[in-house]
């Protein structure tokens, strides 16, 4: 190698002509050529020492050494296979799992997101409103982003969008699509071109134009190259398609689901449709400008621009695009990489055990080679080396295994979570695992030296009764206080799913259908809206089957709800800053088709829907919050109004009556969220113009109660819309039931994934414990005979072992539950229901450790169990 | 290797050899052998090459780029190596001669001194 060979040949050949030479002399000097070249040799010494020495001058004989170590660990590895396959396994789980989560994070949070020059993308956002009617927390008003983009300094660019689901209509018929309506700005603030045709632009504020996204176009245009200037329907408005973007560009939620782009349409006013801030802002930093000179910048000018309603209240954050992009997933993410951290520090615990057992019988080797002249260091290196090689044979194993990892990830989730579609295995993450196995392997051979070192100095081999080693039995003792962990932590996870399974919902989930509807034609009257809605709110209840139903604004675990949170004034009551409630509207039947219990007073009457008073339920959260010990029935509210407001500022003026008050019942789709006070009102009764009618005809979504089976009801439910209310597209049509089910989805694969580490977990531990025990009665069969040839009986011998077991899980117990603990209280906000220390899990957990290691017991507590005395007594 | 068990061949001293070497090939180029033979024979048999050490000590000289190496035929027609002085060797021959002369004497004088206080 490295033509070493040949200057090693050279040099042997110079070492020949010397000899020579000298032969020669010697000659001379009257010797016989037998005796004369005996001589000369014996002048020279040793060849392949000198040689040895001159190489040593070359340099790189550490790499032939290291070549050497090579093959001989290869070779002593090749001799123990089922050592080498169960620590080459161990490493592959334990890196394989670190790898994956690594580049799950390196993909997600730490790569830059795909756009040039990503670093200057920021969100701009408003936060901190107790008060006021908001869409989206995070949004900001049209006319404030038109303010930043005047008066702002900072930026190259601003541009809000806002994002809605909408029946499209391409060739392949109507689907409800993502849609996003973005200011003219927006493409050129996020840096994006075209892939075909040219993005939205400056002109085309009001044109009937539309881009879409690479998956749209293939999977709806079916990647006609021709498709630019082609015309797909958007809520029944047709519109050319003036670009398609490349494969990869996922603005901006990051997912990778086909997204059809419209400029946004402002009204007269300069609002869009809800007439309330609802943009989401992004905007591109100049180059040059820090983010705080920027931020400051924008702050100055949010304070200065005359805002409305809830955003008054409000004030300017802001946040990089990546943030906005996987700002909530950040946190999962790294306690995941904890857990896979601690599932590496098992197996590099397994592994190091293994090698010191391996070591235990390697020893007279270790003796002879020491014997012959080797160093310690060389041993040391040798040993390193081969720690290192089945290190990296687990790292490249582990690799594979995280490569498979991340593609079915990405095939699962690439649609659903952010980014998720961009996940890969890159070199720097490959680099990191590579570091990570080196490590191991050094730190696992680091015990075994220990070990060799002791007894290769040790002045002569003592024939010890019992040999002991506490360094395994403390290494044990390691992996069963982590493996602890992981099992309370998911024991905690599933205690949490139960109890949110357990969850009072407040209504009664079964045998209801919820059915989502949306006008094609999404600038229809609000009024018709309305009509068309009504109509077929009456028809469903004439269904056969159907009990009742009822339209509801908020659907519990629902993705199509509309939130109003008012502020409002309750009468006997001083208005505070935040006092706010949610509004609700629904309509007659409310009560008797969800199931939500009625705790005083009466519901809506069915003759009172077109009354002038408008009534409204309360839930026990309102109650609580604003009424105390005061009647509820019969009690006056109304919406706040701020000085400087007029009535057509807020969403209807007329004082509402409380009439009942209900049940709490869950909000929105999180089972674990806290009540909020909420305002049930009529639909029905709702006045005439208010700005209410037209946000929340937007969608219809109905609730049916019936004894029908789901399927039956499907049909019978579409084609009542397909007779009465063509106009209206389907979004979403499922049973509650389902609805929660899969609200529950994303704390299922969490669960799943923690669950599986424990389990891996467990098995390295048990792997660990089997070992330690298999190898400590190999080094006590001596000891054992000798105690039975003196009495003692089977199983006694046995039950030593199985105490020996039960000490080291015992041992590392104690630590493992303190650190459940800790890592219980770091997990704390995915808990719900459960205590971050809960005695019965880590009881259980404590249980099943216990039981695995006596399990892990049992074959070697079996070979001590068959111990002969008189062999051992023999071979004294 | 360098030493020999008779009394009258002395240990060569850490980084004398490579010196020694230098000044040989300082006459003129030189094999292996000869230049073993030409420090034993000017010491007056009192220093032994010992050959485990000669040629590492090549090969750090040559690496050194003290020395150079190159092919020819010997005096009895054998294929030889023969090593050169380089420039670079030349130089690093004259500093290290003199600083060698140098310590030589400060410990000859240093000896004198204690052969005066214990005849």
């Amino acid at each position: 190698m490295f033509g070493w060979n040949n200057r090693r040949n050279q040099l042997l050949q110079e070492f020949e002509t010397h000899i020579e030479i000298q032969t020669q002399e010697n000659i001379e000097a009257g010797m016989s050529p037998e005796e004369a070249r005996r001589a000369a040799r014996k002048k020279f010494g040793n060849v392949l020492l000198a040689a040895e020495g001159s190489r040593e001058i070359w340099g790189g004989l550490w790499l032939e050494r290291i070549l050497q170590d090579l093959r001989y660990a290869v070779r002593s590895l090749r001799g123990a296979p089922a050592y080498t396959a169960t620590l080459v396994c161990t490493l592959m789980l334990g890196l394989g799992s670190v790898t994956t989560m690594l580049a799950i994070i390196e993909s997600i949070l730490v790569r830059p997101v795909a756009l040039p020059h990503s670093e200057q993308l920021v969100q701009l956002y408003s936060e901190d409103g107790p008060d006021g009617f908001s869409v989206s927390s995070h949004a900001l008003s049209y006319k404030v982003i038109e303010e930043l983009q005047r008066s702002t300094h900072s930026f190259t660019g601003v541009s809000g969008y806002n994002t809605m689901l909408r029946p499209v209509t391409a060739s392949d018929g109507t689907r409800i699509t993502i849609l996003t309506a973005v200011m003219p700005e927006f493409f050129s603030v996020l840096g994006i071109q075209a892939k075909l045709g040219r993005p939205i632009g400056p002109g085309d504020a009001k044109a009937a134009v539309a881009v879409v996204s690479n998956e749209f176009w293939r999977e709806r245009l079916h990647a006609d190259p021709q498709a630019v200037g082609s015309t797909i329907k958007v809520s029944g408005q047709l519109r050319t398609v003036i670009g398609i973007l490349p494969a990869g560009v996922h603005v901006p939620q990051g997912t990778g689901n086909p997204v059809v782009y419209l400029p946004v349409s402002f009204n007269a006013a300069g609002e869009d449709d809800f007439m309330i801030e609802s943009a989401p802002t992004i905007a591109r930093l100049k180059s040059g400008v820090s983010a705080q000179q920027a931020f400051e910048d924008a702050q100055s000018v949010f304070a200065h621009v005359d805002r409305k309603s809830g955003e008054r209240y409000r004030r300017l954050a802001m946040r990089s695009y990546r943030d906005l992009v996987v700002g909530d997933m950040q946190k999962p993410l790294l306690t995941l990489l904890g857990g896979v951290g601690v599932l590496l520090l098992i197996a590099c615990a397994n592994a190091a055990n293994l090698q010191i057992g391996r070591a235990a019988n390697r020893m007279p080797e270790m003796k002879t080679r020491s014997a012959l002249g080797a160093s310690f260091a060389r041993l040391l290196q040798q040993l390193i080396t081969e720690s290192i090689l089945v290190s990296l044979l687990g790292a490249a194993l582990g690799g594979a295994l995280s490569y498979a990892a991340i593609a079915s990830v990405r095939h699962a989730y690439g649609k659903q979570f952010p980014r998720f579609d961009e996940l890969s295995v890159h070199p720097v993450v490959l680099g990191c695992t590579v570091v990570l196995a080196v490590l191991v392997g050094v730190i696992a051979s680091i015990a075994p030296m220990l070990n060799i070192r002791r007894q290769t100095t040790a002045q002569f081999n003592t024939k010890s009764v019992t040999r002991k080693s506490r360094l395994p039995g403390a290494l044990v003792a390691l992996q069963v206080a982590l493996t602890c962990v992981l099992l309370v932590i998911s024991g905690l996870f599933v205690r949490t799913l139960q109890s949110l399974q357990n969850v009072k919902l407040g209504f009664d989930p079964r045998g209801v259908t919820t059915l989502v509807l949306m006008p094609e034609q999404q600038n229809q009257d609000p009024e018709l809206s309305r009509e068309i809605e009504t109509r077929l709110l009456h028809r469903f209840e004439t269904l056969p089957g159907v009990q009742s139903v009822t339209m509801q604004t908020e659907v519990p675990f629902s993705s199509y709800n509309m939130a109003l949170n008012g502020t409002t004034d309750v009468s006997g009551r001083a208005f505070r800053q935040g006092d706010t409630a949610f509004y609700s509207m629904v309509s007659t039947s409310f009560v008797r088709t969800s199931g939500i219990r009625l705790l005083k007073g009466r519901t809506f009457a069915p003759d009172n829907e077109t009354g002038s008073a408008m009534e409204v339920l309360v839930n026990q959260a309102f109650l609580k919050k604003y009424l105390g010990a005061q009647e509820p029935i019969g009690t006056s509210i109304r919406f706040h109004r701020d000085r400087g407001e007029t009535d057509a500022d807020l969403p209807f003026a007329q004082p509402m009556t409380i009439i009942g008050v209900v049940e709490n019942e869950i909000q929105g789709s999180d089972l674990g969220a806290p009540y909020q006070p909420m305002v049930y009102f009529n639909y029905l009764q709702l006045p005439k113009g208010s700005l209410l009618g037209a946000v929340f005809s937007m969608t219809a979504q109905y609730a049916v109660r019936s004894s029908l089976t789901p399927a039956v009801l499907a049909s019978e439910l579409r084609a009542a819309v397909i007779r009465e209310a063509p106009t209206m597209v389907e979004m979403n049509l499922r049973s509650m039931e389902d609805g929660i089910a899969l609200s529950l989805d994303q704390r299922r694969l969490a669960l799943r994934l923690v669950a599986g580490f424990g389990v891996i977990a467990l098995a390295l531990s048990a792997v660990g414990i089997y070992g330690v025990l298999a190898y400590s009665v190999a080094l006590r069969r001596r000891e054992i005979g000798i105690r039975m040839a003196l009495g003692s009986t089977r199983t006694r011998a046995a039950g030593m072992v199985v105490r020996q077991a039960g000490t080291m899980a015992l041992l590392g117990l104690t630590p493992g539950i303190a650190g459940a603990w800790a890592a219980g209280y770091a997990v704390r906000s995915f808990l719900y229901g459960v205590r971050t220390f809960d005695a019965a899990t880590a009881g259980l957990a404590g249980i099943v450790l216990v039981l695995v290691s006596i399990a892990a017991a049992f074959f070697p507590a079996m070979r001590a169990a068959k111990v002969d005395p008189v062999e051992t007594l023999r071979a004294e | 290797m360098s030493t020999r068990d008779t009394d009258h061949q002395l240990e060569l001293m850490q980084g004398t050899l490579d010196l020694l070497i230098l000044q040989t090939v300082a006459l003129g180029r030189a094999h292996g052998h000869a230049i073993a033979r030409s420090i034993e024979r000017r010491s007056g048999e009192a220093l032994q090459v010992g050959h485990g050490s000669l040629y590492p000590a090549l090969q750090r000289l040559l690496k050194l780029g003290l020395i150079t190496a190159e092919d020819g035929i010997s005096e009895n027609n054998r294929k030889a190596r023969f090593y050169r002085l380089t420039a670079k060797g030349r130089k690093q021959l004259f500093k290290e001669a003199s600083r060698w002369q140098k310590l030589s004497n400060a410990i000859a004088l240093i000896l004198a001194s204690a052969s005066e206080e214990n005849p």
